[in-house]
């Protein structure tokens, strides 16, 4: 029993703490997955000819053309905006948690 | 780009390069711990400049506007790689890295697999990519010395990387860390404002040009979407906005993910976690490191489309033969002072010039530490170790100059199949490695071996075929199926083989991921 406590698998979280870290991995990862490839693909369902043009990249936004403008310049923002909300969230667990951090 | 000798960005190019040796001279490392980890006093934001003076090379800082300039929409798939690749690393590894608490790559994975057949494997996989990515370094260099001073392609490559190497020997990595922050603030400014200078001559919002060129790319695709162009219609204004008109959406995605996987696994920027005092700064570091990093992506876009209107309103075709050189010949095209051209030369020497000296120093550390000290010679004193890292770092500097000289592919190429080795190899195993416990040295070992051959066989047999398999999985997009292959190899062979000890198992749980265990 005390040798099988020692075990890492992101899908079998171990311990409270593990099991909301992982929970917040995920949720980062799925939407940088969704916003990056999901965007992608969304430009492939909607496309009326095969060079991808649609709505989308009709629509003009802050003078860009709206995919352009996601891809080129909203998706970075997006980036940047996950990574502080992912430190923001882990840094408020390991204050909950009471897991100081060790030099 | 004439190719004649210019005073003025000569004299400006000369005070960077000796304030980066003056900056060096002044912070002298003095020990192994003081070279390696850069005393771990530089606060977040610091940490952040460094290692986003660490990431961007001549290829963010001049190749990518050129690919921009070619391939537009398709080649947002570099800006998003090279900055998404970040998010990741951050969640699933940053913090579990720095508090395992090793200094190499190969350190990590020899400690965490208990076995220097994989320490081997994976310093010299670290020395191949640190290596193949410095030569790819070169071509920057040389067209700015060029570009500069009058100077051939041979002359650049040997007289740049004699730069660098006193550079690195005299001062060590306390001096690198502190002149990562000036040379970013060097390559940041060179870069940002001659786009203003741009925008405001084409009659685009200025006041923030990397918003300004929104209607740069809308007027691409509708005022001058007509301009067809004898070099060949892939240079057609219209298919440089359309998402699909250059390459098409599985390329699109195999090459995110390949550059996304690659800088996740890039030895040279794993390391950089370990200049932070804990693991809070690590991931904190990281939000300031994509910021900064952000600033320069954000803008080579506008380089790109605005050189694209230049040419649309000149009447001339983009020309693939200028691409890499189009940030400096879009700031002459606009009328940019000759000496603030010069500045944005040396910002690109320092943008190619920090990289390759990280790299030369992570590629070094590999050799003295992994190789000399860890499977050689254990009881090697600090100063030999030095000494070691030293030769090291010379003697790898040669190599890079001899392949510079004569390179195996084109740069950009180059470039492409280090991030591939790093996605295929390095990542998996660092992934596995902290997030599955279960995964042991043979799987590990098996790991590398399979990512490291297929890359090769794809980038060498697949270039350039037209077969099924090398369309499947482009030569320099391959992670998008190959880090996969790789990763189930581990896991197969893996669970096919005894479990870790148990020792390096409480480690991980206790030490690495903080379980408490009553």
């Amino acid at each position: 029993m005390s040798e099988d406590r020692y075990h890492i698998n992101i899908f079998k979280p171990n311990g409270e703490f593990q099991k909301t870290e992982i929970s917040y991995i995920w949720l980062i990862l799925a939407i940088w997955g969704i916003a990056t490839y999901g965007f992608q693909i969304l430009l492939r369902i909607v496309q009326r000819n095969p060079q991808g043009e649609s709505f989308l990249t009709d629509m003009n936004f802050l003078g860009f053309p709206f995919h352009y403008w996601f891809t080129g310049q909203f998706l970075i923002i997006l980036f940047i905006l996950l990574c502080i909300w992912f430190n923001i969230m882990i840094d408020g667990l390991e204050d909950r948690m009471g897991k100081g951090d060790v030099a | 780009m004439e190719s004649s000798f210019k005073l003025g960005p000569a004299i400006i190019l000369v005070i960077v390069l000796i304030a980066f040796i003056g900056i060096g001279v002044g912070h002298k490392a003095k020990d192994q711990d003081d070279y390696w980890a850069a005393g771990r006093g530089i606060g977040r934001i610091g940490a952040g400049a460094a290692i986003a003076s660490n990431w961007m090379s001549a290829a963010s800082f001049l190749g990518m506007a050129g690919l921009l300039y070619l391939k537009g929409y398709f080649a947002l798939a570099y800006v998003i790689g090279w900055t998404g690749g970040y998010v990741m690393l951050l969640v699933l590894m940053a913090g579990q890295i720095r508090r395992f608490g090793k200094y190499t790559a190969a350190d990590f994975i020899g400690d965490r697999f208990e076995s220097q057949a994989a320490r081997l494997i994976a310093a010299l996989t670290a020395i191949i990519i640190s290596l193949t990515y410095a030569i790819g370094q070169y071509k920057g260099i040389a067209m700015m010395f060029q570009w500069v001073f009058g100077m051939p392609y041979a002359t650049s490559v040997i007289v740049g990387t004699a730069v660098v190497l006193a550079y690195i020997i005299i001062a060590g990595m306390l001096g690198a860390t502190k002149n990562m922050q000036f040379q970013y603030c060097i390559i940041i400014t060179a870069f940002i404002f001659p786009l203003i200078f741009i925008a405001k001559k084409l009659g685009y919002f200025y006041l923030i040009p990397e918003i300004g060129y929104g209607s740069a790319v809308w007027d691409l695709g509708h005022k001058f979407a007509g301009v067809t162009t004898a070099a060949g219609d892939s240079l057609e204004n219209l298919k440089y906005v359309q998402p699909w008109g250059i390459g098409s959406t599985y390329k699109w995605i195999a090459l995110c993910f390949t550059l996304m996987v690659g800088t996740a696994g890039l030895p040279h920027v794993l390391s950089r976690f370990y200049v932070v005092p804990n693991t809070r700064d690590a991931r904190w570091s990281v939000v300031w490191g994509l910021f900064f990093i952000g600033l320069l992506y954000w803008s080579s876009p506008a380089y790109a489309a605005f050189a694209r209107v230049q040419n649309a309103i000149a009447g001339v075709q983009p020309v693939k033969a200028l691409a890499d050189a189009i940030v400096v010949t879009a700031a002459e095209n606009a009328g940019l002072p000759q000496w603030f051209c010069g500045y944005l030369a040396a910002g690109a020497i320092s943008a190619a010039f920090s990289t390759v000296s990280g790299l030369l120093l992570a590629a070094g550390g590999a050799v003295s530490h992994d190789i000399y000290y860890r499977i050689v010679n254990p009881n090697a004193s600090e100063s030999s170790r030095m000494m070691v890292s030293k030769v090291a770092v010379f003697g790898l500097g040669l190599i890079v100059i001899i392949f510079a000289l004569k390179p195996f592919a084109l740069i950009a190429q180059i470039v492409a199949m280090a991030f591939a080795i790093a996605g295929n190899t390095i990542f998996p195993t660092f992934l596995l490695g902290i997030w599955w416990s279960r995964s042991n040295k043979q799987g590990c070992i098996a790991g590398m071996l399979v990512g490291l051959f297929l890359t090769a066989f794809f980038f060498f047999w697949g270039k350039g075929n037209s077969h099924w398999l090398a369309q499947l999985i482009p030569f320099t997009s391959s992670s998008l199926i190959l880090m996969p292959v790789a990763l189930f190899t581990n896991i197969i062979v893996s669970s096919m083989t005894p479990p870790p000890s148990k020792e390096i198992r409480k480690f991980l749980c206790e030490q690495v991921h903080g379980i408490e265990f009553d």
